[in-house]
């Protein structure tokens, strides 16, 4: 039997000192917190801020009025019916609120996908429809990728963002699963488990079906983007600095970077 | 499994229910309570600090005893020192979830209560697609409310 943990702390940096002694492999590892605090209290307060009518409208901009509460949800701190019911209240017609409410409806559907496919969740649902085998993937993330030094200012901000933050807008959680695993054909298990290690929402069922989603391995096509999309989303907040800018990995017509990426492919670009 | 049904449960607090108003602590309030950090998942997923700052913070709001080791080792040693006749949790679809139920099912009994559904539908899903799921969870993920009542 072990002796109980410490739950008596002055300071927020006296935890984070007591949590770097006690798990010194994950603090060796990636010893960056997080400014998103855990617990009931905080949860409850961003919970009072959610506007699901501007979240409707925004929420693809990396500026957009999302909600910041998915840690939350995935430890069960805020159950996804509480969301629901904030949500409705704050609306004078409960169409207001459908976006929202449908975004929450993905977290309850990958949860029952979960509880079928257990640790199958590891595994490609479906073939890639991107013309190569999944033999074809590299098993292991580039030191590049991790470390944010790939050269693209966008690429590397998201990096740098999710080791530092936990957190990562689900629009550039999108972009940069379909850059590893569609411009660098990395497997997407290997960004999966990037995923989990830094994420504050880290769950293998969204997460990982995610991945499959950009991946085509759960979806009826693989997920891409183009440098007109990423800068219109962001503001042009990476574009402006990027040095690669109208040259990089990403320009084009999403049609020209479909015949690029999946030369093999059948089927149509989207 | 019915709550209540143990007359000295203690609780296992888990990181899919982090939450005072979970239905484990609803159904027993006041039982021992007990959170253990999984040393083996916390490796196998390399998770970070940051994550595990976080998680902290969320169990210093709840009224457990935080350890670590083994989860069904530590959560049955639990049991033993409140001379416990059942363990109470909240529900989780983890696979390890219900791996270590099964090992303290070897045990004691134990009752997994459902949180709050997010659809008051208990019906079929079809599941190969989420237009499909949606398509009919649509109708019932407004709570009890009439979706578009205005129309």
């Amino acid at each position: 039997m072990s002796s109980n943990m410490r739950r008596d702390f002055a300071s927020r940096d006296e935890l984070i000192d007591y949590l770097r002694r006690e798990f010194p492999q994950a603090a060796a590892r990636s010893g960056e917190v997080s400014a998103t605090r855990g617990g009931r209290r905080e949860a409850e307060a961003r919970l009072q801020r959610i506007d699901p009518q501007r979240y409707a409208a925004t929420r693809n901009y990396l500026d957009g009025a999302v909600t910041h509460l998915s840690p939350y949800i995935r430890h069960g701190v805020l159950s996804l019916a509480e969301v629901r019911d904030a949500a409705l209240s704050r609306v004078r017609r409960p169409a207001d609120a459908a976006k929202l409410v449908s975004e929450l409806g993905w977290r309850d559907y990958w949860q029952r996908l979960y509880e079928r496919l257990g640790d199958e969740i590891w595994r490609d649902q479906e073939p890639y429809k991107t013309g190569y085998r999944a033999s074809d993937y590299a098993s292991e993330l580039p030191d590049d990728i991790i470390e944010g030094r790939t050269g693209l200012a966008c690429i590397d901000a998201f990096s740098r963002d999710l080791r530092a933050t936990g957190y990562l807008h689900n629009h550039a959680r999108m972009w940069l699963a379909a850059y590893v695993v569609h411009w660098r054909r990395v497997a997407w298990q290997a960004g999966a488990r990037w995923f989990l290690e830094h994420l504050l929402d880290g769950d293998p069922a969204s997460n990982n079906l995610s991945w499959q989603w950009v991946a085509s391995t759960f979806s009826h096509k693989p997920y891409i983007f183009n440098r007109e999309n990423l800068e219109r989303f962001t503001n042009g907040i990476y574009c402006r600095t990027c040095p690669l800018y109208g040259r990089c990995d990403f320009e084009g017509t999403y049609e020209e970077l479909h015949r690029r990426l999946f030369p093999n492919a059948t089927g149509n670009a989207g | 499994m019915t709550p209540n049904q143990f007359t000295r449960p203690i609780v296992w607090i888990h990181g899919d229910c982090l939450n005072p108003y979970g239905p484990a602590l609803q159904a027993y309030p006041g039982a021992p309570a007990i959170w253990v950090w999984d040393d083996a998942l916390l490796e196998e997923w390399r998770i970070s600090l940051k994550r595990i700052v976080f998680m902290y913070e969320c169990l210093l709001e709840l009224p457990v005893v935080i350890r670590r080791g083994d989860v069904a080792t530590e959560v049955l040693a639990f049991a033993r020192e409140h001379a416990a006749d059942g363990i109470a949790t909240a529900s989780s679809p983890s696979p390890r979830f219900r791996a270590i139920c099964d090992r303290l099912r070897n045990e004691l009994p134990v009752a997994v209560l459902p949180v709050e559904p997010f659809l008051a539908y208990t019906g079929r899903l079809d599941l190969r697609r989420f237009s499909r799921y949606w398509a009919t969870a649509e109708k019932y993920a407004f709570g009890q409310k009439p979706l578009f009542d205005d129309q």
